[in-house]
């Protein structure tokens, strides 16, 4: 019986896991088309933002869940207005503009920080289930993904700014003749992506530390996940994680990590061989 | 930029006079007042936690001799090389530091894969490789002397105090390369030799930093130990989680890898507290030689120097078992210095008596057992004077001088 709770919790936190650091992305590749190289760094920035506020004295808490979405948020309104805003539309200068941003986020930070591990631990102890015990830590860490999961979905569909976003985006001409800024609303779901990455990036830092070069690790996966989910903002790579995240870890469990992982990517290539605009056209068409 | 004729010319002059000048002082370092070694380690990149401080160890032990009047009448100088975590630069630089700098010895490449980039430039120029991390073991090549311990000196005393004080049931968890495998086999024969067992071979890839299904993994088989080998900064999420999940107090760890890229100091106390690792050398030895090792660091590199671990140790080891071998050798052409280490120098330094071996061409040596409590190490055991292992007799130079492949424990 423990076995088969564990079993679950293991599952359902490589869902957890996967949304989380998918879920920025999805906002600005989802929204904005924009191929965004430089989604990784963000999540490393964030973790670092909250490891130096930690280390200089202020509340894990609070340099988790403000100070490193607000920084990388910072970050992102800076990137966005030199680099990104000048190349919406090009969707292959994008990528090079954005992997350039990637390389010099990398270097910048080893630079500074030295290419070597920080970290800090993991709050709130762990919690016994039969034989076995599980961080509680990494209970919070699903709840605050699905929360931010839900918090964005209802954002998108039923507030106001979610209306104009989306129509920006699917239309910008009309909806600049109806006297939508569209140049602020793009600038505002890059910041905001940013700062989901951030956040996401803050979360991960007491249970992988953090790296300079540690965004490599995440951002194929993000790719993957997104990809895989489709048109559909966030039901799409929502229904991506739930695909991709239990084959990972129960081969992972039963079989070996290297077999969960490429099992991963070759669950991607079957989802887009069969849906090549995602799983999500399942429910909103082609496109 | 504007290159006249004069200039062109006047350039070319001064560069083919200096590199005529370079051969000739090159050349000529039987008739000079010095004499080269090269360290060749990374100094910058991902690897540089274990360069940086082996450089620091070669350059404690070079200040040494030379303070002592220097080797043979001769200054030692250390030529130093940065690898930049980069393969390609190894075989560049050993190139380099053969036929430029005209060096005597090179020690460093500490990685697998640097060392194998490695050792065939300098078999090919007939320039010794001291070899000072530890490793897997099982290399035993005419032109290398390896002065760390080898897989057997390591993993097992290890094993053999874990299987008697901790359990009988093991669970290996390490990342998925070379050495971590071939460490692994040592798991196998120890757990046949001492009556123990092997739950499993858990194999991650380098980057892999969710760790949530291996913990998982290794609860259901509610081993009595776990054996970890997982090297690098991604896989220092494992402690982290293990930790979280309050089984640091639960199932003890143990381990070859942990600590030598500093990893209790990099990780806070409640996540490391009590694991349990073995080297020849930790900078908590309370001998009067490793005060006073301690002290000439402290010279060097002042007194916020990174922590000196087992690992690179090896910068300092190597220099001072090679410098024994000169000065038995009475010259520092290779034959007469590899036939002076083939001789078995004994040299007494901060880690204890140190032998090299002839057949083997690695080192015997005692190995300690410690265990980290609020990121400093104390001595639980001390297993003295442990020899290279053999390899059913394989591993001998004398009888098989033109092997250079890597031999696996049976």
């Amino acid at each position: 019986m423990d076995n088969l709770v564990i079993l679950c919790f293991a599952v359902i936190n490589s869902i957890a896991l996967l949304a989380l650091i998918s879920l920025g992305l999805a906002v600005i590749f989802g929204m904005m088309r924009v191929i965004n190289f430089a989604h990784g760094e963000f999540i490393m920035l964030g973790g670092y933002a909250t490891v130096i506020a930690n280390h200089c004295g202020l509340n894990l808490w609070l340099s988790m869940l403000v100070v490193a979405p607000m920084f990388v948020a910072l970050i992102g309104a800076v990137a966005e207005r030199l680099i990104v805003r000048r190349l919406y539309g090009h969707l292959v200068t994008t990528m090079l503009a954005t992997w350039g941003l990637s390389l010099f986020l990398i270097g910048a930070v080893t630079a500074i920080f030295g290419n070597t591990t920080m970290g800090v631990s993991a709050p709130l102890g762990n919690i016994p289930i039969g034989a076995y015990s599980i961080g509680a830590y990494q209970l919070f860490l699903i709840g605050i993904t699905a929360l931010l999961v839900v918090s964005a979905l209802l954002a998108l569909h039923w507030t106001k700014y979610g209306l104009i976003a989306r129509a920006a985006m699917q239309n910008s001409e009309m909806a600049a003749t109806l006297g939508i800024n569209c140049d602020r609303v793009y600038a505002a779901t890059f910041i905001i992506g940013a700062a989901i990455s951030g956040l996401a990036g803050a979360l991960l830092a007491p249970i992988s530390g953090v790296l300079p070069h540690m965004g490599a690790a995440y951002v194929a996966r993000a790719f993957v996940t997104v990809i895989s989910g489709g048109g559909a903002l966030i039901t799409g790579f929502l229904s991506a994680a739930t695909i991709l995240g239990p084959v990972e870890a129960l081969l992972s469990y039963f079989a070996t990590p290297v077999l969960g992982q490429a099992s991963l990517l070759l669950l991607a290539v079957i989802i887009l061989r069969l849906f090549p605009t995602g799983v999500s056209s399942l429910w909103i068409g082609g496109r | 930029m504007k290159l006249s004729r004069r200039s062109f010319l006047g350039t070319s002059a001064a560069l083919s006079a200096a590199s005529i000048a370079g051969s000739f002082a090159g050349g000529a370092w039987a008739a000079s007042d010095s004499v080269a070694i090269a360290s060749l380690h990374d100094l910058s990149g991902p690897l540089d936690i274990y360069g940086v401080p082996s450089n620091l160890c070669m350059k404690v032990a070079v200040e040494e001799i030379n303070a002592a009047g220097g080797l043979l009448g001769k200054k030692v100088e250390l030529k130093v090389y940065d690898g930049q975590s980069d393969i390609n630069k190894y075989p560049q630089y050993a190139q380099k530091a053969a036929l430029t700098d005209r060096v005597v010895m090179v020690q460093g490449a500490l990685s697998g894969a640097a060392r194998e980039a490695t050792r065939p430039v300098l078999r090919k120029y007939k320039i010794p490789f001291i070899y000072g991390s530890f490793y897997e073991g099982g290399l035993c090549e005419k032109n290398t002397f390896c002065v760390n311990t080898g897989g057997n000196q390591q993993v097992v005393p290890l094993l053999e105090w874990t299987f008697k004080n901790l359990g009988k049931k093991l669970y290996y968890i390490a990342s998925d390369y070379n050495a971590p495998r071939n460490f692994g086999i040592w798991n196998h024969v120890m757990a046949k030799r001492e009556g123990g067992q092997v739950l499993a071979d858990d194999y991650y890839p380098l980057d892999v930093t969710d760790f949530t299904a291996a913990i998982t993994k290794i609860q259901a088989a509610k081993p009595d130990v776990v054996h970890s080998c997982l090297v690098g900064g991604p896989a220092m999420s494992f402690y982290r989680q293990w930790a979280a999940a309050g089984m640091l107090k639960k199932i003890p760890i143990i381990s070859i890898v942990f600590a030598a890229g500093n990893e209790h100091e990099v990780l806070a106390p409640e996540e490391t507290d009590g694991t349990i690792v073995a080297y020849n050398y930790f900078q908590e030895l309370d001998t009067p030689k490793n005060k006073e090792f301690l002290a000439k660091v402290e010279a060097v590199a002042g007194k916020n120097h990174p922590y000196i671990n087992g690992e690179v140790f090896g910068g300092y080891s190597g220099v001072m078992l090679w410098a024994e071998a000169v000065k038995l050798a009475g010259s520092f052409e290779r034959e007469a210095v590899l036939a002076a280490l083939e001789s078995g120098i004994r040299w007494e330094g901060p880690a204890g008596v140190m032998t090299t071996n002839g057949p083997s061409h690695n080192t015997t040596q005692d190995v300690h057992i410690i265990k980290v409590e609020n990121r400093v190490w104390s001595l639980i055991d001390k297993k003295e004077q442990i020899p290279p292992d053999t390899y059913g007799g394989k591993c001998n130079v004398f009888t098989n001088p033109n092997q250079t492949d890597f031999l696996m424990p049976n």
